[in-house]
């Protein structure tokens, strides 16, 4: 297992909101030190350079959660990440402190936080990516409405179970 | 090539000697890690290559690296089940039925429907 000096966060390159996230992570960091900044990395198709930075990382389960990697070897998912990641950010600190802070044995703000993941990461699809997740079958109306308005699908219709991705059989250049 | 539980992961060097020319049905998975519909099959793909595994060998080719496979079997996405019998292909699924029937008549249904011909 490789020795981390930072938290690492793994996103979906794949995903223009990902990506997105990711950037504006990296940008919001500028000024902390580098020993205390997170590393933001896309997940990529190793399943083993993966493994290497954590034996239980799985790339699946990486595709579909978010994965924060901690230096001392644990890792944060989800809404937990998240939470991390804004505790690290300086312009983001100030309301941070409120995802630790417990009322009647919950923590309210964390799970706020943990619901906004879920929808997020729930409605991803509609923002352009396919490779986040299936969406839940509302999302999945609301799509297919957006796309019979624009018209967006002619042509054959696809399988249900299947990613008709101009990424994943991108043409090589 | 690289060992994936019951599913081997064959690069553009090992497609040849492991599938082209390889023995017996064949079937192929070409995915992408980054494509959900992929992660729903996986764990039922691995079930159904375990069923299947004393007649049949199955692999898998992640697109995203293998792009030069991916033209050459012009796929038009993920995943996508090509089974092969003596380098030729004889059938193919795209986005089959994430059930373990479903992925079962996919990578043995081609195969069968020859042996009947024949």
């Amino acid at each position: 297992m490789q020795t981390i000096p930072a938290p690492i966060l793994l996103f979906n390159g794949e995903c223009a909101v990902c990506r997105s996230i990711a950037h504006w992570v990296g940008v919001s960091a500028q000024g902390v030190p580098v020993g205390a900044r997170i590393d933001e990395r896309p997940i990529g198709d190793d399943p083993a350079a993966l493994r290497s930075l954590n034996p239980d990382l799985d790339i699946w389960a990486a595709y579909e959660t978010i994965h924060l990697l901690m230096p001392d070897g644990s890792m944060k998912v989800g809404g937990e990440a998240v939470a991390e990641v804004l505790r690290s950010l300086p312009n983001c600190r100030w309301f941070a402190w409120t995802f630790d802070l417990k009322l009647l044995g919950f923590r309210p703000f964390q799970l706020l936080l943990d619901a906004g993941y879920f929808v997020l990461a729930d409605v991803r699809p509609l923002l352009g990516c396919e490779s986040c997740g299936i969406p839940s079958p509302p999302v999945k109306f609301i799509r297919s409405l957006i796309d019979r308005l624009l018209q967006a699908r002619p042509g054959k219709t696809r399988a249900p179970h299947f990613t008709a991705s101009n990424r994943a059989v991108k043409p090589t250049a | 090539m690289q060992t994936a539980e019951l599913i081997q992961t064959v690069t553009g060097s090992a497609f040849k000697t492991s599938v082209l020319e390889g023995t017996g049905p064949i079937a192929v998975e070409f995915m992408s890690y980054g494509c959900a519909h992929c992660r729903v099959l996986e764990p039922i793909l691995q079930q159904a290559a375990d069923r299947v595994k004393a007649r049949e060998h199955v692999f898998r080719v992640n697109v995203a690296v293998e792009r030069e496979l991916a033209e050459r079997y012009q796929l038009e996405g993920t995943p996508t089940l090509v089974m092969f019998l003596n380098a030729q292909e004889v059938g193919r699924t795209e986005g089959p039925h994430p059930t373990l029937s479903g992925v079962m008549s996919a990578i043995t249904g081609p195969f069968d429907s020859l042996k009947q011909g024949s």
